[in-house]
């Protein structure tokens, strides 16, 4: 068994349910290698996951606690998990791009607007996959999908001038970056700076879809075909690249630690009212 | 003890406070409004949050977050607020998450009138959520003293049967000012009949286990043991599973752990009913204060009338049903709610009828018209328990 997983994972949940050839799995060990980087253990973190692709077959793989939200709510949960919990644990969040970009929206915005301690990891598989294939909120514009047959013509989260990282800053966001799976290392990096950052961290990963994805939109189930499909639509974030590209990859946003986390403003506000009730 | 002239509102955040609540997320709504105000006060004075949550969905996903990280946590609202809580109510009650969901109803449909009583949620607070396969448990209040009590008896309750518990109020109760005696020590407390359950963990591996028994820990997070929490139906270690059997299950506990259990929380007030009475007049909540002044005139003026006030509301008590006798629901609202599981649990001989106002209260003057005409075998009815006229 892969290191990471024997040491992080339940033997129960491992390998996952996901399809032949997800890309799910890239993300996955990209968060759990950053974890070892940092030298993490299972009573140092909490994950919580939602549902849909990313959220169903990432749940209860965590050898630790963990959680599962309904669609779209695993942040306001942690909102107020974050505050009960024991000095020094850490969140973790796996969830889809229907989760955090559609349902969920709301909610993460007012996460990142408390600077929640929580690093989210929005594993992007293109649109609505466990429910069969259906468009999302970052389906590249054009894609054929089970609810675009004429290809996807609303406007999306992830063009220039209306992309969601943008809005998620801009709400007080203080750690941004994207990735696709085929990041590796490049991506690890990215999320160790994420898991170190005391306050709201999201790491944006886009990962093929073979069984729904690939399949309608590019019209064929080849893995090897939809990984390089998206390794040709993706550049380094300081590269110019062309046309085609659709994501640029790298820290978008780096502003760690540079105000209190959630959790520590409120009980540093709770010490604050008790000594000027007592005085 | 200490003597308030206060609302409903301040009795439930004093409640709160004392039975241990540590975290309150809510978010602003007439008439549920002054709760969060005065939680925003009283939670950091006795070292918990408060948290003013994005909508009603948020708010209870927060007390839900809270809960599971081992805080006594509570929420409050009223109609247009309860229906966003569909969402994580369903969670809590498949999580078996104790915290506490206080509804003080107005005038419905939609955000209806703002500032007026209604019952229009009777149905809603036993089906809370999608779904069905579970049993909730609802206590009603008819003052802002019993709205205290029965907060500290809900948190009790949430802890012994890991399942959220709803109070249901209404304008009347919260808005309204009262003379409300508050206990400071623990033998008034004790006096008052109050109960206390602190928080205790769950160490597994058997999170979710197959059975009605109570007083089973509920999950807590961060504690390092292992154990998992989600939104669906859970093997009894709490992995997620697509298995009818282990659905069974698990639903089987739901139900039954409440429904097996009644008598740890089942409450009720008859008044006049040791004489088997011909008319017997059915309510709870604020209305129920009027019936009270009314069965009490009508026995006064020879009237074989008696009174029934529910403060459990669910699991139905049908136990209390079982004399054949007429019976007349009063209720805040206009379209007769309660008188449906009257109808369903009194002898089918029986009669049933239905007295709805909404917004504001029935005068002794025409209840007691009412129960004549009911004694004089006339009907106030068309269509069963419809009114004839409006």
């Amino acid at each position: 068994m892969d290191y990471l997983a024997e040491k992080y994972f339940r033997t129960r949940k491992t390998p996952s349910t996901a399809c032949s050839g997800c890309g799910l799995g890239q993300a996955q060990k990209m968060l759990t290698k950053a974890m070892y980087d940092l030298g993490l253990e299972l009573e140092d973190v909490i994950w919580g996951t939602s549902i849909g692709c990313a959220g169903r077959q990432t749940f209860g793989m965590w050898k630790g606690d963990g959680l599962a939200g309904t669609h779209g709510r695993v942040y306001a949960i942690v909102s107020g998990l974050a505050l009960a919990l024991p000095e020094g644990k850490k969140i973790v969040c796996t969830v889809g791009d229907g989760d955090a970009f559609g349902i969920g929206l709301l909610h993460l915005l007012n996460a990142a607007r408390r600077n929640l301690d929580v690093t989210i990891v929005v594993c992007d598989n293109l649109g609505y996959q466990s429910t069969g294939g259906q468009y999302g909120w970052s389906t590249p514009e054009g894609s054929v999908t089970d609810s675009s047959p004429y290809g996807m013509y609303e406007p999306n989260w992830i063009q220039d001038g209306r992309d969601v990282l943008n809005i998620i800053r801009e709400a007080g966001a203080t750690f941004l970056a994207r990735h696709v799976s085929m990041d590796g290392e490049f991506g690890v990096k990215s999320m160790e700076k994420a898991l170190l950052n005391k306050g709201f961290s999201l790491v944006h990963v886009v990962y093929p879809c073979t069984t729904n994805y690939a399949s309608t939109a590019l019209g064929s189930r080849n893995a090897v075909n939809i990984f390089r499909w998206i390794q040709n639509h993706s550049c380094r974030l300081e590269e110019e690249g062309g046309k085609d590209v659709i994501w640029k990859t790298g820290v978008y946003h780096d502003a760690s630690n540079s105000r209190p986390d959630f959790t520590t403003l409120m009980r540093d506000k709770l010490e604050d009212i008790k000594r000027r009730l007592a005085s | 003890m200490k003597r308030y002239l206060e609302t409903g509102n301040f009795a439930i955040a004093q409640a709160a406070a004392i039975a241990g609540c540590r975290l309150f997320a809510g978010y602003p709504i007439t008439p549920a409004t002054e709760i969060a105000e005065e939680m925003s006060k009283i939670m950091p004075e006795v070292g918990g949050y408060y948290m003013q949550a994005e909508d009603e969905c948020g708010a209870l996903h927060m007390c839900i977050g809270g809960a599971l990280g081992g805080l006594k946590t509570m929420t409050a609202t009223s109609g247009p607020g309860y229906i966003l809580y569909a969402d994580p109510y369903g969670w809590a009650i498949g999580s078996e998450i104790p915290l506490v969901v206080v509804n003080s109803g107005r005038v419905g449909p939609v955000s209806g009138i703002t500032g007026s009583p209604g019952q229009g949620e009777f149905y809603n607070v036993r089906y809370p959520t999608q779904g069905g396969n579970y049993e909730t448990i609802v206590l009603a209040p008819n003052s802002a003293q019993e709205a205290f009590e029965l907060v500290v008896e809900a948190f009790y309750l949430s802890e012994r049967f890991r399942t959220p518990v709803t109070i249901l109020a209404d304008q009347l109760i919260t808005d309204g000012m009262e003379d409300i005696s508050i206990p400071e020590t623990e033998e008034e407390m004790k006096e008052m009949g109050l109960r206390f359950k602190e928080r205790e963990i769950n160490y597994g591996p058997e999170f979710y286990p197959a059975t009605d028994e109570i007083d089973i820990p509920p999950v807590v997070l961060g504690q390092n043991t292992g154990a998992l929490c989600s939104d669906w139906t859970p093997t009894e270690e709490g992995y997620d599973t697509e298995e009818m059997v282990e659905a069974h299950k698990h639903v089987y506990r739901l139900i039954y752990k409440i429904r097996n259990h009644k008598d740890v929380f089942s409450r009720h007030e008859s008044l006049f009913m040791d004489d088997n009475p011909d008319l017997v007049v059915v309510s709870y909540g604020t209305p129920s204060r009027v019936v009270k002044a009314a069965v009490k005139a009508a026995r006064k003026k020879g009237m074989s009338v008696g009174a029934l006030r529910l403060i459990t509301l669910w699991p139905f008590p049908d136990e209390l049903f079982t004399a054949k006798a007429t019976y007349l629901s009063v209720e805040f609202n206009y379209d007769g709610q309660l008188v449906r599981e009257v109808e369903r649990a009194a002898p089918s001989d029986s009669k049933i009828h239905f007295f709805g106002r909404c917004g504001e209260l029935p005068e002794i003057s025409s209840l007691l018209e009412l129960f004549q005409t009911l004694l004089d075998g006339n009907p106030i009815s068309a269509i069963k328990w419809e009114r004839e006229a409006w």
